[in-house]
């Protein structure tokens, strides 16, 4: 039997069924392949080290609507940080949306990287192939399974929204589910 | 019935309305108004822009952005409402 959504949006009233079997199933296969799509970009350039990110964000990123703000990390201290902080944060990302663990966090996370992502390869392309491409809608993938808290199904979160110590403290749950 | 609060309505309508706008309606209006966007032979779509790509990526740019500022404030400024507790 659907489950019912009973809510308002746009000054309406919005009410339809939605099949728990088939919302969880597919919250659990949104997890999997998009964790697995960062897990692989980070542990391969683990794999092929030392990543060196400063052609992307340098000259790539530099005429691009982040470039101010991108630019400032291609150089120095700042530069040895990201290269640490791309293949980590990707890798990390995708660990914990494949064990659904921490998985706010982890996708919020996700759609701050594929901002930067969307921007560089977009920009430097020309937009050649539309403005809706595979980093926006991975960003708004990230964002769903932010939104929907997708780790409490068949994930660690599960586990975690149980414990005391989440209970004790109620803004965890924005960093898990 | 859960609802929207006035911040999440901000972020929600705003942000939305942006990448929509960005995305969805302007790309329309390059249909209906614009010129043509033949594909070449690389399969690359020419672009003569009714509205230049950079404005529409701002608009986006902009929409994601009070996404993620309204992410943060959630956490920063506001507690979960209780949930029923779970088996």
């Amino acid at each position: 039997m659907p489950e019912q959504i009973d809510t308002r949006l746009l000054g309406r009233e919005v009410t339809f069924g939605v099949s728990g079997p088939w919302l969880a199933y597919w919250l659990v296969i949104m997890r999997l392949v998009v964790g697995w799509w960062l897990l692989h970009a980070g542990l391969d350039k683990f794999a092929s080290w030392p990543f060196d990110a400063s052609w992307f964000i340098g000259s790539a990123a530099a005429g691009t609507s982040i470039g101010p703000f991108v630019t400032l990390f291609s150089d120095g201290i700042l530069l040895s940080f990201t290269n640490v902080m791309i293949p980590l944060g990707q890798t990390l990302i995708g660990l914990g949306l494949i064990l659904g663990a921490l998985t706010r966090l982890a996708a919020f996370f996700g759609a701050f990287l594929m901002l930067f992502f969307y921007f560089i390869n977009g920009e430097t392309g020309g937009w050649s192939h539309g403005l809706v491409t595979g980093d926006l809608l991975g960003l708004l993938l990230f964002a769903m399974i932010a939104t929907l808290g997708a780790g409490r199904v068949l994930g660690v979160d599960a586990y975690l929204a149980r414990t005391a110590f989440v209970r004790d403290h109620p803004k965890l749950r924005y960093l898990i589910g | 019935m859960e609802q929207l609060n006035t911040a999440d309505k901000i972020a929600a309508y705003l942000g939305g309305g942006l990448v929509v706008f960005g995305v969805v309606v302007i790309g329309l209006l390059e249909m209906l108004l614009g010129s043509g966007h033949p594909v070449d032979g690389e399969g690359q779509i020419v672009h003569e822009a009714l509205v230049p790509l950079e404005v529409r990526s701002y608009i986006i740019l902009l929409g994601l952005i009070v996404w993620g500022v309204y992410a943060v404030y959630r956490v920063v400024a506001t507690t979960p409402e209780p949930v029923p507790a779970e088996p």
